[in-house]
């Protein structure tokens, strides 16, 4: 059984009386010891998912089952202590650290949420944690604007770590850094994964480091899961026409001078989705059935599985379309 | 002749604790309609050299050299003549297009007044063109978009609106700092071809600061690679992407995720920080960093002198020469 199985999962926000579906219908399971990405443009609900999976905003359908358990709903006060082994790793880590207080006192707040030992061995830990993330102990009681971009974000994993999680989720922790610095914070991930039997969820837009790193990937659209497989695989033979848009326009650096394919439009407002498959506004190979029936994820192997018309094994569209490509 | 010459650019900026130099000792030179790529890691003195041209610099930073610009020094340029220049010929476009939009104000009235104070325009015409240019950056229905404010569009179409802004006047050269950074791949390679576009239909020159090779290599028609305010390679994309001869530039690109393999290995982080502007190490500042350091590695700064045709490179060693 996965540590952490999303199922079904909606969620709503209210925005100016009116509901904005911003996860609809989203399943995905985490396994320890293994990284798992999601990967879509921005606005299609992928933080929305993050924060419902560690408890930040409340799922409007559908469970989330961690450890067998399911989530309990939020209320006022603390989470249960269990639940603070889910913990989330936010965007910016600058925003998400405390400006006015020291790194080593942010990460002890971890230990102390555990009602972890007395203050000198909540010291030594810290300084454990900061050797974990790749830091200097006397990083401990510097301030988060003394470090760069890359370091604050070790802090906020160590941050994290300190509150001895088995499920860590983080959103676009990479985004904001340079290529070097980016290999480095992979590196320091698939590490903590392998070691600490950490089952990690992975969100970002920058899909070639998701390659790299992930052994699964989910791939989202407007609220909805369109593709999931083992990252090879997946990366290899798309099977949804939105996988094979994104891949399509990440730009190679090797030197050919090709311009990247551009994927028309924008990602619809998810206030008012398109009917039926919600990417045929864009999608290249639409046809008389997508403005009109929700394709299901057919399921395309053991891992794999598709939300497209075209994996239908029911249609004779299958073998015309033959490969998206 | 060049549209633009940039000759021994340096920038200094006083701070709290004294002046530190940030840029230090740049040259190059841009030719119409040319991509010209500048990359390197986080503080290495991108955006603040392109700022200099622009005289957009923070209070307390202080400039030499020389940067001609149609027979005149950019650098020296002031009142009337600074303004004609920078509102007109040189545009510049950021990361954040928010920081070019007013949130305020509709995009048509943005936009239209920009031409009308540039070329003096009725404001009929402006808006007409203020529609046009919508339309030239693929805004759908570029009408109503004119009523729209800033925040009622995405970020890759509020990024297309910021360069219809820097286009409206017909510029020669666009500056352009990490524009598609912050935006997702579709809608990057959406802008990826619009400048590709307007450079070749209005030979637009473009000076594009990214760190993401990736971009650099589709657009790019020569790159220069910063590091610790100073350019350490430069040559055309393709030659310099292929066939990398200073360990930094080679550093930077085995850090990229392979586009073949399947990525089990490690990532070939650079080891090391890059140095900050007040402890930049002598010699050659990539010195700690390096693999193929020698004594006058750690003495000297190597000088950026040609290797090939239309390539340079400063490194005392060039460990990466082609055997030939
Ligand atoms: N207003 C300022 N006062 C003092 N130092 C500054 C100022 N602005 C920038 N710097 C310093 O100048 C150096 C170069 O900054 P710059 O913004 O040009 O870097 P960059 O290469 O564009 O980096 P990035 O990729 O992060 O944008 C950095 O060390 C930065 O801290
Ligand atoms: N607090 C909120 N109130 C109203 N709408 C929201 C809120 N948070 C997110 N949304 C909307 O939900 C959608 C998904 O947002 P998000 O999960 O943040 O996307 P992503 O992380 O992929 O960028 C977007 O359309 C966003 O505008
Ligand atoms: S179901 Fe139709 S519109 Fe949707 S992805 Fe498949 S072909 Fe395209
Ligand atoms: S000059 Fe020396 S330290 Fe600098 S890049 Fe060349 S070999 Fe390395
Ligand atoms: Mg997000
Ligand atoms: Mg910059």
């Amino acid at each position: 059984m996965s540590l952490v199985e999303v199922r079904e999962l909606g969620v709503v926000y209210r925005r100016q009386g009116v509901d904005v579906h911003a996860v609809v219908g989203a399943s995905l399971a985490l396994e320890r010891g293994r990284i798992t990405g999601l990967v879509g443009e921005s606005g299609c609900g992928k933080s929305s998912l993050a924060r419902a999976i560690v408890g930040l905003v409340e799922p409007a359908a559908g469970e989330i089952v961690f450890d067998g358990k399911p989530l309990s709903p939020l209320r006022r006060g603390a989470r249960p202590r269990h639940e603070t082994r889910l913990q989330l790793v936010f965007q910016n880590p600058y925003s998400s650290l405390n400006p006015r207080r020291t790194v080593g006192s942010q990460i002890a707040d971890g230990l102390r949420l555990r009602g972890e030992g007395e203050r000198t061995d909540r010291r030594t830990r810290v300084g454990e944690l900061l050797d974990q993330v790749g830091l200097s102990g006397g990083a401990a009681g510097r301030f988060p604007h003394q470090f760069s971009g890359g370091q604050r974000q070790r802090i906020a994993i160590a941050r994290a770590l300190a509150a001895d999680p088995s499920v860590i989720v983080l959103d676009e922790p990479l985004s904001s850094l340079d290529a070097s610095t980016q290999a480095q914070i992979a590196n320091l991930l698939v590490g903590l994964t392998r070691d600490l039997e950490l089952a990690l969820l992975l969100i970002s837009h920058d899909l070639a480091i998701v390659r790299h790193i992930a052994d699964e990937v989910s791939v989202m659209y407007l609220g909805t899961i369109v593709e999931e497989g083992p990252t090879r695989e997946l990366w290899s033979s798309p099977q949804h026409p939105y996988t094979e848009a994104l891949i399509a326009a990440i730009p190679a650096a090797d030197g050919s001078g090709t311009l990247p394919e551009a994927l028309p439009g924008e990602v619809p407002d998810p206030a008012s989705p398109p009917s039926g498959c919600r990417f045929h506004p864009r999608c290249p190979h639409a046809f008389a059935r997508c403005p009109g029936e929700v394709p299901p994820l057919y399921a395309l192997g053991p891992d794999r599985a598709a939300a497209c018309f075209l994996r239908d094994p029911a249609s004779t569209q299958t073998h015309e379309h033959e490969g998206v490509t | 002749m060049s549209l633009l010459e940039v000759e021994e650019l340096r920038v200094r900026i006083r701070g709290e604790r004294g002046e530190v130099t940030i840029v230090d000792g740049v040259d190059y030179t841009v030719e119409e309609g040319q991509v010209f790529g500048v990359a390197g890691e986080s503080g290495s003195g991108k955006t603040i050299s392109v700022l200099a041209l622009l005289q957009l610099l923070p209070r307390g930073a202080s400039t030499s050299g020389r940067a001609i610009y149609g027979g005149r020094d950019l650098l020296r340029l002031s009142g009337r003549a600074l303004r004609r220049v920078r509102g007109r010929e040189l545009a510049m476009v950021f990361q954040d297009p928010l920081t070019s939009l007013h949130p305020m104000l509709t995009i048509g009235r943005q936009l239209s007044e920009h031409v009308r104070v540039h070329e003096g325009a009725s404001k009929r015409a402006a808006l007409a063109r203020a529609a046009e240019l919508l339309a030239e950056v693929r805004i759908p229905d570029p009408e109503r978009a004119l009523h729209a404010f800033p925040h009622q569009f995405s970020g890759g179409m509020r990024q297309r609106v910021a360069i219809a802004g820097a286009l409206a006047t017909r510029p020669k050269l666009l500056i352009a700092d990490e524009p598609t950074t912050a935006l997702d791949v579709t809608v990057q390679a959406g802008i990826l071809r619009l400048l590709d576009r307007l450079r070749r239909e209005s030979g637009l020159a473009v000076i594009l600061i990214t760190h993401d090779l990736g971009v650099m290599s589709s657009i790019a028609d020569h790159v220069s690679i910063f590091y610790a305010g100073r350019i350490v390679e430069s040559g055309p994309t393709k030659e310099l992407l292929s066939t990398p001869r200073h360990p930094y530039t080679r550093a930077l690109l085995d850090a990229l995720p392979h586009p073949v393999d399947d990525g089990r290995a490690d990532l070939l982080a650079i080891p090391g920080l890059p140095p900050s502007p007040r402890s930049r190490p002598a010699g050659c500042a990539f010195h700690p960093r390096c693999a193929y350091a020698i004594d006058a590695s750690r003495v000297q700064a190597p000088p950026l002198v040609t290797v090939g045709a239309a390539r340079l490179l400063a490194c005392h060693v060039d460990p990466f020469a082609s055997p030939s």
